[in-house]
């Protein structure tokens, strides 16, 4: 059997693993893109802020390859799959013929389509090579900095380059920063944080252009605010890496659509992670949720059902965590409810601790969460979403988010 | 292999193991001047009260696959084969709680350590004693429990015992024949059944929740 695996991000290497695992005799090409060896997205702000260095990114052994017998194709990016032959060809031209292929192509930083968005300095951080880029950027002397998006991205390159001593701006288009991951009280408690470390942060901000002469110097906000900056970081999410596919052989929403198996509508061809568009538990309907986890878990469940083991996959859930700027956030699910539809929700704030708790139900069913600073335990709550554990407790709901809170006191009155 | 297996049926919630776990991942090893260390040592078990306030050892089960670390984004979690542990590589370790999100036993802390570098906070989990077990030495929480709720051996053996404490309790024997004419194990069964049902009567019904 010839496996070809795309992508060597991390769905694509819990893929070959598992594949090498349950088939010795399989042969299996990875076609990577990127050449830096397999690593730790996640991790690449703090390359940029520089609490690790960049040798400690890869996530596995200098002779990873060679030990699972794998041959990788390095530096070499898919133009196009030959559907009718079972081929894949490269932008170099070599081409690779496979009986199962997997699209682990992850996502791409979505563009801001604004004029001198192409400007010299204008960054996004996705990858290894943009924050050396970002660090290059640094050594030539920038020190004002501008960064785009209240996300996850926004916020790790804000934290990374203050802490390199620029000066920061954070401009996020809500009210809030993680607009998406929590509710308006938990993104107000991280605003006021933000402020409190030192960051300036304009909510409501959105930019128009970038100007400059071959390099930013000046971002312009549609209110015509002018921002002075050296540098600018674009953090407005990503969008599934998808344009190189025959759309008309394989079917393409936001992502690549897959069935249960993680295969697409072109049997014998799999989709997982950043790229793949599978089923979101709590929103019950198609949904790519573009996370780590549920890259390393698709992958997995993809190499098993490519190496003939069926496997189903129930789904994923939208969830994430953050430790940063001395506050710890975690979210699952639905937080910010549609006001239609049998929902419910409880909280508790501890204006000392700066604890905050948010539970939302839908029915019997826990379906989002958001905790500030009292995480740990996040987990176990999580898998009872993930696992649509029903709750019917007799004592009021608001005990569930309560600092004291013990399961006992769910079952005795 | 030999591992620690939970009977939560027999924990009186004494909380020995957490001391002794606790002075096992001590720099000293001994309880009195393990009080006095900086950084503080803690706990890798967490003793909770169950459904009758009864004590629960919460304790890392060491999965397979593990979803801690699957979901670790510096691949700092790793399996040591010899004794199938899931263990946390100290210095690799980020502290960005990715493992609290993905545990569903929320077994996972996070404190500065004996383990860590110097003012480094990292992530703290049960490591089945891994010091103690190259010495030849049981686990800490194990060697501590007086009750039985916590024992350290073949996992097929225990349920093995576990399956003959039962027979033996269900077999008539000459010498143990009550009044009924029944095993006295029927009483305990009996027991075990009435509290379930106690415990159902008191969660409530599906339809019941809105009254």
């Amino acid at each position: 059997m010839r496996h070809v695996v795309i992508g060597n991000g991390i769905s694509g290497i819990s893929a070959v693993e598992t594949i090498r695992n349950i088939d010795p005799q399989a042969r299996i090409t990875l076609i990577a893109g990127e050449s830096f060896p397999p690593y730790s997205r996640p991790m690449i702000s703090m390359v940029l802020e520089g609490a690790v260095r960049a040798d400690r990114l890869p996530l596995r052994p200098e002779k990873f390859y060679e030990s699972l017998q794998i041959e990788p194709v390095i530096g070499e990016w898919v133009g196009k799959i030959d559907t009718e032959n079972c081929l894949v060809e490269t932008d170099r031209g070599n081409r690779f013929a496979y009986d199962r292929l997997l699209i682990a192509t992850g996502a791409d930083p979505r563009p801001l389509k604004v004029p001198g968005a192409n400007l010299a300095n204008v960054f996004f951080m996705r990858t290894q090579a943009h924050v050396q880029a970002m660090l290059d950027a640094i050594s030539a002397g920038a020190r004002n900095a501008v960064v785009l998006g209240g996300g996850l991205v926004g916020l790790k390159a804000a934290y990374g380059l203050l802490h390199r001593g620029l000066n920061v701006k954070l401009l996020i288009r809500s009210g809030y920063p993680l607009s998406m991951q929590v509710d308006e009280f938990a993104g107000k408690i991280l605003l006021q944080k933000l402020v409190d470390r030192g960051l300036e942060v304009r909510v409501g901000a959105e930019p128009a252009a970038f100007e400059g002469n071959g390099k930013v110097k000046e971002a312009v906000l549609t209110d015509g605010t002018r921002l002075q900056c050296d540098m600018a970081v674009i953090g407005k999410g990503v969008n599934p890496a998808v344009s190189f596919l025959p759309r008309d052989k394989i079917k393409v929403d936001l992502g690549v659509v897959v069935d249960e198996h993680l295969e697409t509508s072109l049997p014998g061809v799999f989709a997982a992670g950043d790229v793949a568009e599978h089923f979101d538990i709590v929103r019950k309907t198609r949904w790519v949720n573009a996370l780590w986890p549920v890259a390393v878990e698709q992958g997995r469940l993809a190499g098993m059902n490519m190496a003939g083991r069926k496997v189903c996959y129930p789904g994923s859930l939208s969830r994430n965590v953050i430790r940063i700027f001395g506050t710890d956030v975690l979210t699952a699910g639905l937080v910010n409810p549609p006001a239609s539809g049998d929902f419910d929700s409880v909280f508790s704030y501890d204006g000392h601790a700066n604890t905050y708790r948010k539970l939302v139900f839908r029915g019997d069913n826990l379906v989002g969460l958001v905790m500030v600073n009292c995480v740990e335990q996040g987990g176990v709550l999580m898998s009872l979403i993930h696992n649509e554990i029903p709750i019917r407790i007799r004592a009021p709901r608001e005990r569930l988010v309560a600092p004291s809170f013990n399961y006992s006191q769910l079952m005795l009155k | 292999m030999k591992e620690v297996v939970v009977h939560p049926e027999r924990c009186v919630g004494c909380k020995q193991c957490m001391l002794a776990c606790t002075t096992a991942h001590s720099k000293t090893k001994s309880l009195l001047s393990a009080v006095l260390e900086e950084p503080k040592p803690h706990p890798r078990v967490h003793v909770g009260a169950g459904i009758y306030g009864e004590g629960f050892p919460n304790r890392c089960r060491h999965c397979d696959p593990a979803p801690c670390l699957q979901g670790c984004l510096p691949g700092a979690i790793y399996r040591y084969e010899r004794t199938q542990s899931v263990l946390i590589d100290p210095d690799r370790c980020i502290n960005c709680l990715s493992c609290a999100m993905a545990c569903p036993f929320g077994v996972i802390r996070y404190h500065q350590d004996a383990l860590s570098l110097p003012g480094k906070t990292i992530a703290i989990k049960c490591d089945n004693c891994m010091e103690r077990q190259a010495k030849g030495i049981i686990p800490a929480c194990v060697e501590s429990c007086m009750t039985g709720a916590l024992t350290f051996e073949e996992c097929n053996e225990s349920l093995r015992r576990k399956t003959k404490e039962v027979a033996r309790r269900m077999s008539l024997g000459a010498e143990e024949r009550t009044s009924s004419g029944r095993a006295p194990g029927f009483a305990l069964l009996t027991s075990l059944k009435q509290a379930q049902t106690a415990i159902n009567e008191r969660l409530p019904r599906r339809e019941a929740r809105h009254e």
